[in-house]
């Protein structure tokens, strides 16, 4: 039974009456799913469920990437639910749509907190969408809401003030931008380019490839802005003269799909023809069906395309967790909720952003288990810090502590070739 | 009752005079309104982009010396969000751009300007509107600064809601003055109408010998008396009335 402390039901009421007009604006373009439900919560748990929020985007030009990262975190909730659930609770997951837009994320994080009362936040996907409702996780530090594994590399969930209150699993941005920037300083491409989403995302990606180019005597050579929510439709030819005014030697791109494979698109066209570089973020199948959707020679395109990944690539089934995954989506083949699901969205067998959703997923479950037989929000920190060289068969030990608050390191990089990413080895041999 | 906007003659002249006096009225009232409301809103806008300026300065100190220019990014975005604020930028001491909103780029004419001045200017940007531009020292210029611009088409616009809004209360007044002007025309020209109408009929009856239309004579005010005078001197001017006229004078 849910028990209500005169301390809570004020506190609950306070907050209720500041939040107020979010709520009522949220309800408008809020669409949410419940999978599964149960009466007679506390903070997310009943007897037999836990209940955790979800603000993603599952609209917009950016929905690709809320939605395979549901999917492959759907896929092991399945198998979980299927064996019995956590200590006999289902997992359920409470989705809301945000549209990769900040306002709606801090309006849906406020609805799952004081209407749904989830157990944690998880899968949120974006950086100007979780910088953004870092603060609503401090202003409810006493209720020990925690949010896991959004998908972003940025740094405010990583560092104080709000670095407590959120637990990674994927390497950074300023770690994906680094490994970039070293690969392309050592293969003689010392004249490195920016182009970014004009928001925090772009500036924790442009901020990552100015500190490493720094760290090795270096500056950006030239910079292009894109707005957010930009998509393939666009041209991004102004980016692209801006870029080739100042002969850049490679271009490191930190944006979501959509507008990236625009840019890379309209760079090709214009003649800039140097290796061009993403983050994990951007979602690499999205970028590359787009490409070869709308191009006659898609190689000619994809040929000075390198993207980093934090996840190894979902078709080397030598890895336990890519094998599990494997299995586990084709037997799920998991969809967003009917409310929720874009009926011209095709989802992909595979991708690096479901691999990483199912990553994710593991990973919680396996924290959720060490809190025993009366788990509550308060235990769940400390059972956070019982990981210690974890093995999650994804090939690197994970290991969480008060200081430590990302659990994995490890970047991949990957280029196109025949139509699919693989592993990239010999950055000399492709891009020297 | 039919209303008769005929304007008379003789009106034509002070009516002319009206027109011309309304807009002088509604020229002079919408220039010290231009000149009023541009003043004001420049003022107030000024005013305003300074202060969020100067919040966003003090709220920076602690993102730039301890944290991600992620979070620096995320603070100006929130703020671009305001009416009439174009763009945000933060340089460091060194002029080095830390955050900004300009897409697809910084223009030229704000990386060719002095980073480090913060007195309001004026910029008109290549392909893009005109800009005030206030800025805000951080930390007293040593860890840089914050620069605000604000577009001048929102003042504008705003000046010629204003002004337009005045432009249709006079532009109301003037067509009723205007209207109300011809009635009262018309009203104050009736008796002379009458009085003319009165000598008309009184040449005729004078040339056709009848006698001389008595409907005006009646009357006691000065189109009566001017109908009178005018029977009185028709019959001066005719020796035999005139004779008439003055027999009793003589008996």
């Amino acid at each position: 039974m849910r028990v209500l402390t005169r301390r809570k039901f004020l506190r609950t009421g306070i907050l209720g009456g500041l939040a107020a007009p979010w709520l009522g604006r949220g309800a408008a373009f809020a669409q949410n799913e419940t999978v599964g439900s149960a009466a007679g919560f506390h903070e997310g748990i009943s007897d037999d469920e836990i209940l955790l929020g979800t603000s993603a985007a599952f609209s917009g030009p950016s929905r690709g990437l809320g939605i395979e990262l549901y999917r492959g975190a759907q896929a092991f909730f399945n198998r979980v639910n299927e064996q019995g659930g956590v200590g006999g609770r289902r997992i359920a997951l409470r989705l809301y749509d945000d549209g990769y837009q900040p306002v709606p994320s801090v309006q849906n994080t406020m609805e799952l907190l004081l209407q749904d009362q989830v157990f944690a936040l998880f899968g949120y996907v974006g950086t100007p969408t979780v910088t953004r409702v870092l603060p609503i996780l401090k202003k409810f530090q006493e209720e020990n809401v925690y949010m896991f594994f959004p998908f972003t590399g940025a740094q405010p969930q990583r560092e104080p003030p709000y670095g407590e209150f959120a637990f990674n699993l994927r390497a950074s941005y300023r770690e994906e931008t680094a490994g970039l920037v070293e690969n392309f300083l050592r293969i003689g491409r010392r004249r490195i380019a920016v182009f970014y989403q004009a928001d925090a995302y772009g500036r924790s990606g442009w901020a990552g490839v100015r500190e490493a180019l720094g760290a090795r005597g270096e500056q950006i050579v030239g910079e292009a802005t894109y707005t957010r929510g930009a998509a393939y439709g666009r041209s991004m030819g102004e980016q692209v003269e801006i870029l080739r005014n100042v002969s850049p030697d490679a271009v490191i791109c930190i944006g979501a799909y959509g507008a990236c494979a625009a840019f890379l698109r309209d760079a090709i066209d214009f003649g800039l023809e140097v290796p061009i570089a993403n983050l994990s973020f951007v979602g690499s199948e999205n970028l590359l069906q787009l490409i070869t959707d709308s191009v006659d020679d898609s190689e000619r395109y994809t040929r000075y395309l390198v993207n980093s990944q934090v996840v190894p690539s979902y078709e080397d089934e030598s890895i336990p967790v890519v094998r599990e995954y494997a299995e586990l989506m084709d037997r799920y083949q998991p969809e967003v909720p009917e409310p929720l699901r874009q009926p011209d969205y095709v989802p992909f067998d595979r991708s690096f952003v479901s691999l990483e959703g199912f990553v994710n997923a593991k990973m919680l479950v396996e924290i959720l288990n060490r809190m025993g037989d009366s788990p509550g929000r308060a235990r769940l920190e400390q059972a956070v810090f019982t990981v210690r060289d974890y093995d999650l068969g994804i090939g690197e030990m994970v290991s969480f502590s008060e200081q430590r608050r990302q659990g994995m390191q490890r970047l991949y990089y990957t280029v196109v070739d025949k139509g699919r990413f693989v592993p990239l080895d010999d950055w000399q041999a492709r891009f020297g | 009752m039919k209303l008769n906007m005929n304007v008379q003659k003789l009106f034509r002249r002070p009516l002319f005079g009206i027109f011309l006096l309304f807009g002088i009225i509604a020229v002079s009232t919408s220039w010290v309104c231009i000149a009023t409301v541009d003043s004001q809103l420049s003022e107030e806008y000024e005013s305003n982009s300074r202060g969020i300026a100067q919040t966003i300065a003090d709220a920076s100190v602690d993102i730039i010396l301890n944290r991600d220019l992620s979070a620096l990014q995320s603070l100006i975005d929130q703020f671009l969000e305001i009416q009439g604020i174009s763009y945000i930028y933060i340089v460091n001491e060194d002029g080095e751009f830390l955050a900004h909103t300009f897409v697809p780029g910084i223009p030229g004419e704000i990386l060719a300007s002095d980073p480090a001045n913060t007195d309001t200017v004026e910029r008109v940007l290549a392909g893009a509107d005109s800009f005030v531009e206030v800025g805000s020292p951080i930390l007293a210029g040593v860890a840089g600064s914050v620069h605000i611009g604000m577009d001048k088409s929102v003042i504008t616009l705003k000046i010629q809601q204003a002004v337009g809004r005045q432009m249709y209360l006079i532009s109301s007044i003037f067509l009723v003055g205007i209207i109300a002007a011809i009635m009262l025309m018309n009203l104050a020209a009736r008796p002379v109408e009458h009085l003319l109408a009165y000598a008309v009929q009184l040449a005729r009856a004078e040339r056709e010998g009848e006698p001389a239309p008595g409907a005006l004579l009646e009357r006691d005010d000065e189109a009566g008396q001017l109908a009178r005078l005018l029977l009185y001197f028709s019959r001066v001017a005719d020796p035999e009335k005139a004779g008439a006229l003055a027999q009793p004078e003589a008996s």
